[in-house]
């Protein structure tokens, strides 16, 4: 686990900038439920959802619809060794949630 | 017995009486990021921070997490334990989700025979999870407490920290407010007795301000006398309130 962590922060490391973006993904039963906001609290109007599984291959990618949560079906498979969901919305404005499989495990019993 | 001596000694190498009274809430980390796992520890006690020296802190009145305007009581998963060698208690909490996350505690009331008075202390401290700051400059409309003007974490040492005296939701004009390091280590030296707890007054409006010279804890606890009396021997006798916070200020880093 540490080290799917490691490996995936150091992939996924990206430069500080103003007007931060910050993302955070969670499991709600079968799906993957994906949030991004500007650390003003603005919700970003355009952008696009990339997620890896744990080898860094990219599964799917999605467009940001300017609503607060995006979801998408929860990969079984892929989900048994965590998913890393990156969030780009232009002008050098990204960032990244890396769900672990205790997260995912966590969020489908709920 | 081990207490007791540590304590004594402690206090003897000192070279002074103990000082200011502090409610603590240490969190393990005052910044969780999502690398470093989804759970914190937090240690809660009432001691002398710059002196290490503990104090029976007995089960709290309450105590509590809010996050995002929602409060989750969390006494009864409070487990005891021993802080600078009395008894406090932890717990481990694990945080769901991105924003500030608001620990506080409300003591039973400590009859302090040497003041002739009891010591409540409105204790509490911030935490901020996954890179997200939202909810730090919230206030919980506690009996008293400090509400933060400078954000309460992500702070260097030698910023400022602002806050404001808060009695019953309304400022307190020149409340006085006591400042004290969590020497955890020992290993800073006050040449003097006044340097142990620094105070500082706020300002009309009830604004106080502090820049800490070293990274670490740093306790700010605002007294008030509460306009109530409680019961001891046969007597009323008076309450000090303290509203206290904790905030880490970080070491100044390089590569």
């Amino acid at each position: 686990m540490r080290k799917l962590l490691i490996a995936l922060a150091v992939v996924a490391a990206w430069p500080a900038i103003a007007h931060q973006l910050n993302v955070f993904a969670s499991v709600d039963g079968t799906d993957v439920v994906v949030e991004a906001k500007f650390s003003s609290g603005k919700v970003p109007q355009v952008g696009e959802v990339r997620v890896y599984d744990a080898t860094d291959a990219l599964l799917v990618t999605l467009p940001l619809t300017g609503e607060e949560t995006l979801r998408f079906p929860l990969d079984p498979v892929a989900a048994q060794q965590g998913l890393r969901i990156e969030v780009n919305t232009g002008e050098g404005h990204e960032d990244y949630w890396i769900l672990t499989p205790d997260d995912i495990a966590a969020g489908q019993t709920n | 017995m081990r207490s007791i001596t540590l304590a004594t000694l402690t206090a003897a190498l000192l070279g002074t009486a103990a000082q200011a009274h502090y409610g603590m809430i240490i969190p393990s980390d005052p910044m969780l990021e999502q690398d470093e796992g989804r759970e914190i520890d937090l240690t809660l006690s009432f001691s002398h921070p710059f002196e290490d020296l503990g104090m029976t802190l007995d089960r709290p009145v309450s105590f509590g997490m809010t996050h995002d305007g929602t409060r989750t009581d969390l006494l009864d998963a409070l487990t005891e334990t021993e802080v600078m060698g009395e008894a406090g208690f932890g717990l481990t909490q694990r945080l769901e989700r991105p924003g500030t996350y608001i620990f506080t505690m409300e003591p039973q009331p400590y009859w302090e025979p040497a003041e002739d008075a009891f010591i409540i202390h409105y204790t509490k401290t911030y935490v901020s999870a996954y890179g997200e700051d939202e909810g730090w400059d919230s206030e919980l409309g506690l009996k008293t407490e400090i509400v933060p003007l400078s954000k309460p974490f992500g702070l260097w040492s030698g910023n400022v920290f602002q806050g404001i005296v808060k009695l019953d939701g309304e400022p307190v004009p020149y409340a006085e407010v006591e400042v004290e390091y969590y020497n955890e280590d020992l290993s800073a030296q006050a040449p003097s007795d006044l340097m142990i707890t620094q105070t500082v007054k706020a300002d009309a409006d009830g604004v106080f301000t502090y820049a800490a010279p070293q990274s670490g804890w740093w306790g700010f606890a605002a007294l008030n006398t509460a306009d109530y009396t409680l019961p001891q021997d046969g007597e009323d006798k008076a309450v000090e309130l303290g509203a206290v916070i904790w905030v880490h200020f970080e070491e100044w880093m390089t590569e």
